[in-house]
């Protein structure tokens, strides 16, 4: 029997290539995690702590590998989504953000609505507005203001987000963190500076991929007297019903 | 509790039996998706704990055969699929909870007993542990007799902690069903809000029900020692 050259398998796509690889990895770290987790009880308190400081490191690749899925995900046009109103969404983020900004004695507030809405699934708008709020909450230091500015215009909707200070008190070149930063505390999860920067960026990554998706555009800035974190743009063709 | 495992890696399975037996339930091991279809329709589980990915028949298509007959099962699902359309597809096809890989023992564990605590019992409004009273109705803690005062997520905190008494519980567990982040945004959130809960729960009080375990999180213990 010959075989048509159409039957070849086609060459696969990078992000395909990617997904297969992530999904194969996935097996053995979760024996691997189990595994320690498992362990560490039946282990005299000596070698707990390695283990320990092994299944912390297991869950961090873990936890870049969800990073990785994430930015995948983002990459791609994802199921056809029911149009998800912004305001609520952005509420509910903020509720949950708040206790953690609170932890870190920064105040968020949120002022204005708009009755925008996105075509994006909803889990992961919201999962790319924590990222974006939760990075210009770690740009504060103690006392500081975070204000999320909602509204709608002619063109649209617009979400600003301004701090006491702007996104370029972050660091997301790898660099060590100057004495005088809010980054300058190390990270209590013992993250490196690096690696820290390193997810920070990801993680805008997939925020500005979701929004850029679902047809929204986002633009970082600084500067000004309250420096602004990002703006996001809703165009009235996207969802925001005329009035 | 007798639970059906239906997972083609044997490390991974050998894993999960062994955890789940450490807690006395009778584990069974299917290792191919005919197989553990032909146990789960030949014995009674309380609960089928199932992988996606099975040589023979898929995870999906055992699943759809199971509910055709054991429509009130519990079914967990074991996934490397993360998308929110394998998961709308699991739920839609009858799985009562999805853990996606790789996931944490501890996960797993916490999730099979609220899958056996559902299916066997009414839920219950008022949670105990000792002389701690949370009332999930009326939103009221007291402990031996005296009100306690919480804030919205230190009520939701010692919630989770008080249904998963007696288990070791991740920060990052509980960061994602307390706080609903799937990430940690370098902040200690979770120790801090312990603190709280442990100034208003255990301060002058005896014993201290909430403990640190040591490069795990933390962990609710009614006899009052850590684990």
């Amino acid at each position: 029997m010959s075989t048509s050259p159409h039957s070849f398998p086609k060459v696969p796509r990078g992000e395909d290539v990617l997904g297969e690889l992530l999904h194969s990895l996935s097996q053995p770290l979760t024996s691997l995690r189990c595994s320690l987790e498992l362990s560490i009880e039946e282990l005299a308190e000596q070698q707990q702590e390695s283990v320990s400081a092994a299944l912390q490191q297991t869950e961090k690749v873990i936890g870049m590998i969800q990073l990785m899925r994430e930015y995948l995900d983002a990459e791609q046009p994802g199921p056809e989504a029911s149009p998800v109103a912004l305001a609520p969404v952005l509420r509910s983020v903020i509720e949950e953000l708040s206790s953690i900004a609170a932890v870190r004695g920064i105040q968020l507030r949120m002022m204005g609505t708009c009755a925008a809405t996105l075509p994006a699934p909803e889990p992961r708008l919201r999962l790319a507005l924590q990222y974006l709020i939760a990075t210009m909450i770690e740009a504060q230091a103690v006392g500081d203001k975070v204000m999320l500015l909602l509204g709608e215009g002619p063109a649209g909707a617009v979400l600003r987000v301004e701090g006491e200070r702007g996104l370029r008190e972050l660091d997301f070149q790898n660099r060590e963190p100057s004495a005088t930063s809010p980054q300058a505390k190390r990270d209590p999860s013992g993250a490196t500076s690096a690696s820290v920067s390193t997810l920070r960026r990801v993680r805008l990554a997939i925020a500005s991929r979701v929004l850029e998706n679902a047809g929204a555009s986002l633009v970082f800035g600084d500067g000004g007297v309250n420096p602004t974190g990002f703006v996001l743009r809703i165009p009235r063709r996207v969802g925001t019903p005329a009035r | 509790m007798r639970i059906l495992i239906v997972e083609d890696d044997a490390a991974l399975s050998s894993f999960i039996r062994k955890g789940l037996e450490a807690e006395h339930h009778a584990v069974d091991v299917a290792n191919e998706g005919n197989q553990g279809r032909a146990m789960a329709m030949e014995f009674d589980y309380d609960l089928v704990v199932l992988d996606l990915s099975l040589p023979g028949l898929d995870g999906l298509s055992v699943l759809k055969s199971l509910r055709q007959r054991k429509a009130n099962l519990p079914v967990m699902i074991l996934t490397a699929r993360s998308r929110i359309e394998d998961r709308v597809q699991c739920l839609d096809s009858g799985a009562d909870d999805y853990l996606v890989k790789p996931f944490s023992y501890l996960e797993l564990s916490a999730r099979a007993r609220a899958l056996l605590r559902r299916s066997h019992l009414p839920s219950e409004s008022v949670l105990t542990v000792r002389d701690l009273c949370l009332d999930r109705v009326e939103r009221k803690v007291e402990r031996a007799g005296r009100h306690i005062e919480l804030t919205t997520k230190e009520f939701a905190l010692l919630e989770y902690l008080m249904r998963n008494a007696g288990r070791r519980l991740t920060r990052a567990m509980i960061i994602e069903h307390v706080w609903n982040l799937t990430f940690d945004s370098t902040t200690n959130v979770v120790d801090v809000y312990i603190n709280y809960l442990r100034r208003k729960v255990d301060d002058g009080f005896t014993p201290s029900l909430i403990h640190t375990v040591r490069g795990v999180g933390y962990q609710m213990s009614p006899d009052g020692a850590s684990a």
